[in-house]
């Protein structure tokens, strides 16, 4: 409970949006209560009106007005329910344009790191499924539950304006159908939907684990521990789901018990207030039978709010992104056209470590690097190698030492950063719509011959022309219909096209078997033969490509020069390059 | 709407038969509560006092209760049968995926195989719980009220149940215009409401290329683009739930109208009249009811239909009758004519003439990236199967066999791919889960035999620390060192299939890595797929694969001299050669 309003409290992605659209908001309550309204004004009405029938008025036009109310309050429901149904939806739909902006905006500031996590596309995939949460918890919560309580006053004041003592009543007796069980229902219900959270997840966890390594559990031959093992954790959740369920099951039939109760005081108000006089008597009908469609209408604010904790861990997560400030660097005064033609990047004595961590990740490191040379960088996994080229395009700063471009400190040039450099790593990201546009996205001026001609210079134009839709073929999901020889294919044609003096090449031939990674390379350096090239790669493949080679290993350059010097005189390295060409001993 | 396996279940006519027998009494219950509320209303409206209805009132709250009390026995009864179901439905699942074995987890994803396992069974119970109890409901209450209404005044009875049919056509025809509609619109709909999924997940490219700012704007806009497009589709969507809300609404204020003229008539009396009123809407509401959940009811349907079409796959017989000794240096394995096929394809993925494997040999599997290399590793793990053509031989030991997916195989072989499975458990755990009764001590020799003495030791915890997801992070090449770890565990596993192990690795980790893996081949049948020539210096035999075949066989040395796919492939892979 107290997390709940803690939440709330805390909250920078519902509250807020609650003002925007105010009429059209104001518009959706009003509709959402007319529809109620209606349901239980007919009710109220269709009794009256065959009670007073039943009297033999001597005149039809006396019961006139009761039968006009019945077939407009009876077509009434449905409509509102129909307006009320789209416009809810219009405002939703309308703020999670919004929320999707601001959330894109939020992690677009800390693009880097998650770039680091594992699994990125998954944690990003959870965010959207986060604002389909919060488009939930308007339409299934906020909204029944205002219009609810609305309902709930304004049928209090109707009785009241009768009689103010039985007013007071049922602002009591509906008050706890209202208010006091379903706040119940959250406390109660809430800590076992954070188990049953908690329990879900790991039962997540644990299946995945088990699948990830089904083939093990094959060989091994402990396919029944398998099952075993899930099934414990999964009897757990069913036990608390069902506990859930008859909690629920019980609450409704309490509720059942009050709404007995208020029949019986409401007929019993009816008889003492109306039952004197033969013309009132006729409500006593009309106020029993309007009692049935209002408790319809309160059973949503029960069910809307014990769907709260199943919304709050994405109104967590969500709200966790808003906690960050991002600092905006100095912006140094320089001429781009220079800046450009630069000689030489400088790594000075560079050093880095993460804050709260003492080792180094990069120890003293110094590199010139110098104009349209290539250089490639190897060592094992956690050598440092992705830290240098973050440290290169800004996304992380040196905790000592200096990075310079031509004297300038990389620190101030961030506004530069894509005129500098290009990137082609592992898994360059195709986008859902046309080769056409993916390519440009390189470069948007580029027109429609200068994104062609890219294409054509990676040796993709055959493949594209014998699409059935060309240029225009859509990549879906990811350009899945593509080999992965071809995306990087596109994704080169992309780089072309941004005309970078300085290309990243983060393993981008990790993935590929050996044949078409020779091609790749091959197309790749002869395109970029003209650039600076720094070249994070694995193995070496392609190494007389780099003018120079550089192994590091715990944070620190262990080996270095040309291919051609390395493989005369270290017999380290001419034992990795012998290894790599595989050469044959017969 | 409703599975026909779902009447096949075991203790589903027994829960049927005690719900009919619940709602039948159900059903009386809300007669009665309608009947003495009415009689409490009239004797008020009588002007009589208010100690005249106790009585009726009593009889009204008996029946009230009853109704309420039935609900949550109807919940009860269902509720334990689907508790049941789903447990059985949720080990069986499991039990298949396990049979099936890796083949699943190949062709549906990991994802999909979780997805189906949990969210699938978890729609499934939604639905059962659903579906049953609102379907009856529907078939039963209804009818027993308007029976009774036709007793108390036909004509309206008659309206009622004329309308009934035509409420149920209306649905139908909107609710085939809007299905007409979303289909219309469906590929649109895809496409707009991934593109934000697209956008967050291809950020990192759009950072790169300095259009991650500019592109919110685009978010924005097409977002707005779905909203217009939902919107249209969902005015003729709801108007299905329109129409029911209209007639039912329209019909008890028809009701209304009708019984107020025949009782000014003084055709009728109050009581039948009031009576009527009362009823009417608890006669439409099981259908109400029903509708309301027809979404979430379609959702849960399919879910059942795709949890029963796995449980229905055909799995692989494990044949116990075969007996296999230990592999030894005279032992053989044999295949003729054998062909292994993909679903949808006609086209083998793999054919094999003739392959005879014996005794202790090293045989390298080279090829191309999608040349079969693979599917034959699958194969002679047992985790795809032959398609059984006429001629098929496969002689294990000297005895003749159907398929490798035996037990008795099975257990007879490490299997090493490229990224081995690092399990969320202990070291000691992960590597002694080949053979989970090894000792300590067996243990620490086998991580030091594959290089990792000074790794666990460095560890919080040693041979207890947590490692895989979310504990101790491990680099691909110790990952690579834990599944060597474990053949070196266990030597009485004396065949090992390699499925590229170390191309993943940079060219330094390698290298230390063939050190730990060549001692290992000692006494063992290797079968060792890869595309890093290096390994053929270490091989007796070679399989050259190519496009589903195997295209030259041989020891290195007498391919290397024929002028065939072998040398081809070696110079292939190394175009770009070694330094100029």
């Amino acid at each position: 409970m107290q997390t709940i309003v803690k939440m709330f409290n805390t909250d920078k992605w519902v509250l807020p949006y609650l003002r925007r659209y105010k009429k059209l908001l104001t518009l959706v309550i009003f509709l959402g209560f007319m529809t109620v309204f209606c349901g239980t004004a007919l009710m109220f009405v269709s009794g009256y009106l065959i009670s007073r029938s039943a009297q033999h008025p001597s005149n039809i036009l006396l019961v006139y007005v009761p039968i006009v109310l019945t077939r407009a309050f009876g077509i009434g429901r449905p409509v509102f329910r129909y307006a009320e149904r789209l416009t809810s939806h219009n405002w939703v739909l309308r703020l999670v344009s919004d929320l999707r902006k601001k959330l894109y905006l939020k992690v677009e500031q800390r693009a880097t790191t998650i770039r680091q996590e594992k699994q990125t596309g998954d944690i990003l995939a959870l965010l959207a499924d986060d604002i389909q949460h919060i488009e939930n918890l308007y339409l299934q919560t906020i909204f029944p539950v205002v219009i609810g309580w609305l309902l709930y006053v304004v049928f209090a004041l109707f009785v009241g304006y009768f009689n103010w003592a039985f007013g007071l009543l049922m602002l009591l007796l509906f008050g706890i159908i209202t208010i006091l069980l379903p706040l119940v229902s959250v406390a109660l219900n809430g800590a076992r939907s954070f188990k049953n959270r908690q329990l879900q997840h790991e039962v997540y966890v644990n299946l995945t684990d088990g699948v990830l390594g089904l083939t093990d559990w094959v060989i091994a031959g402990r396919q029944a521990e398998f099952v075993e093992k899930q099934t414990t954790l999964m009897d757990q959740q069913v036990k608390i789901q069902s506990k859930d369920m008859q909690f629920t099951w019980w609450r409704d039939f309490v509720l059942n018990l009050i709404v007995a109760g208020i029949t019986f005081v409401m007929l019993y108000f009816g008889e003492s207030q109306f039952g004197n006089s033969y013309l009132n008597v006729n409500y006593i009908a009309a106020f029993t039978l309007a009692i049935f469609p209002t408790v319809d209408a309160f059973q949503s604010i029960s069910a809307g709010l014990t769907e709260i904790p199943t919304h709050q861990a994405s109104l967590e997560r969500m709200n966790r992104y808003d906690d960050l400030e991002v600092e905006k660097p100095i912006a140094a005064n320089v001429n781009r056209e220079e800046l450009l033609a630069f000689k030489e990047i400088t790594f000075t004595d560079v050093s880095f470590h993460y804050p709260n961590q003492e080792r180094d990740v990069l120890n003293q490191i110094t590199l010139p690097i110098k104009r349209k040379q290539t250089y490639a960088l190897l060592g094992p996994s956690g050598a440092g190698k992705s830290t240098m080229l973050q440290l290169l395009l800004g996304d992380l700063q040196p905790t000592q030492g200096q990075i310079k471009v031509d004297g300038h400190d990389l620190n101030t040039l961030t506004d530069y950063r894509h005129d500098l450099f290009g990137v082609l790593d592992q898994q360059p990201y195709l986008f859902n719509t046309s080769i056409m546009n993916n390519v440009r996205l390189g470069n948007l001026n580029a027109t429609d011959d200068q994104v062609k001609a890219a294409i054509a210079a990676v040796g993709l134009t055959d493949l594209v022309e014998n699409l059935p839709a060309g240029y225009e073929t859509v990549m879906t999901e990811g350009g899945q219909r593509f080999s992965g020889g071809e995306r990087q294919r596109f994704a080169l044609a992309r780089i072309l096209l941004q005309d970078a003096p300085i290309i990243i090449l983060d393993e981008p031939t990790v993935s590929l078997d050996p044949i078409t990674e020779n091609e790749v390379l091959t197309t790749i350096f002869t395109l970029l033969a003209d650039k600076t090239i720094i070249w994070v790669t694995h193995h070496l493949t392609g190494i007389n490509f780099a003018d120079q080679v550089y192994f590091l290993d715990a944070g620190q350059f262990t080996m270095s020069g040309t291919p051609q010097d390395l493989y005369a005189h270290n017999q380290h390295f001419k034992q990795l390059l012998d290894l790599d060409t595989g050469v044959v001993n017969s | 709407m409703i599975d026909r396996r779902l009447f096949t279940m075991p203790g589903i006519r027994k829960t049927l038969g005690m719900l009919a027998v619940l709602i039948t009494l159900q059903a009386f219950s809300v007669l009665f509560q309608g009947k003495y509320l009415s009689m409490s209303i009239v004797t008020l409206w009588q002007q009589k006092p208010f100690v005249a209805i106790l009585q009726t009132f009593g009889f009204f709250l008996v029946a009230f209760v009853c109704r309420h009390l039935l609900t949550v026995l109807k919940n009860y009864v269902v509720g334990q049968w689907v508790e049941k179901t789903i447990t059985t439905l949720r080990s069986d699942v499991l039990k298949q995926v396990g049979a099936l074995g890796p083949k699943i987890i190949q062709e549906k994803g990991t994802g999909n195989t979780v997805t189906l396992a949990l969210e699938g069974i978890d729609k499934t119970q939604t639905y059962l719980m659903l579906v049953l109890i609102k379907m009856f409901d529907l078939m039963i209450i209804p009818w027993i009220l308007l029976a009774y209404l036709f007793t108390v005044s036909w004509q309206e009875a008659t309206f009622m149940l004329a309308i009934y049919p035509v409420v149920i056509l209306f649905m139908i025809i909107l609710g085939y215009a809007a299905q007409a509609k979303a289909d219309k619109e469906y590929a649109n709909f895809v496409r707009l409401s991934n593109h934000f999924v697209d956008a967050l997940r291809g950020l990192p490219t759009l950072k790169q290329l300095g259009l991650s700012r500019k592109y919110a704007n685009n978010i924005h806009r097409v977002s707005e683009d779905y909203r217009v497009s939902v919107l249209s589709t969902l005015k003729i969507a709801i108007l299905s739930t329109f129409t029911l809300d209209f007639f039912t609404t329209l019909s008890i204020a028809i009701v209304a109208v009708f019984l107020g003229f025949s009782l000014i008539d003084g055709t009728k009396a109050l009581l039948p009249a009031l009576t009527m009123l009362v009823l009417a809407p608890e006669y439409f509401l099981p259908l109400r009811n029903f509708a309301n959940d027809y979404h979430d009811t379609l959702d849960g349907k399919n879910a059942l239909g795709d949890v029963l079409d796995l449980l229905s796959r055909p799995t692989l017989a494990d044949d116990k009758t075969i007996k296999l000794d230990q592999w030894q240096a005279d032992s053989q394995l044999l295949l003729e004519n054998v062909t292994v096929g993909y679903q949808d394809s006609d086209n083998p993925a793999l054919t094999i003439q003739h392959l005879a494997l014996q005794g202790y040999q090293k045989v390298g599997i080279i090829g191309r990236s999608g040349s079969g290399k693979s599917t034959l590793l699958n194969l002679l793990g047992g985790f795809l199967a032959p398609t059984n053509q006429v001629g098929q031989k496969i002689m294990l030991d000297g005895q003749v066999v159907d398929h490798l997916q035996l037990q008795a195989w099975q257990k007879q072989f490490q299997y090493i791919p490229q990224t081995p499975y690092i399990f969320h458990a202990t070291l000691a755990e992960n590597v002694a889960f080949y053979a989970p009764d090894a000792s300590e001590t067996a243990i620490i020799e086998a991580l030091a035999a594959a290089g990792l003495a000074d790794f666990w030791q460095e560890l919080p915890q040693g041979l207890a620390t947590l490692i895989g997801e979310g504990g101790q992070a491990v680099s691909g090449g110790q990952a690579q060192r834990i599944a060597l770890a474990r053949a070196f565990l266990t030597p009485e596993r004396r065949v090992l299939l390699f499925d590229e192990p170390t191309a993943h690795l940079d060219i330094e980790t390698e290298m230390n890595i063939k050190k730990a893996i060549v001692p290992l081949f000692d006494n063992h049948l290797v079968l060792f797929a890869t595309h890093r020539l290096h390994w053929v210096n270490q091989m007796d035999y070679i399989l050259v694969v190519e496009d589903g075949k195997i295209v030259e066989q041989g020891t290195p040395k007498q391919l290397a001299s024929q002028n065939g796919a072998f040398v081809q492939l070696v110079t292939d892979v190394n175009q770009l050669g070694g330094v100029k």
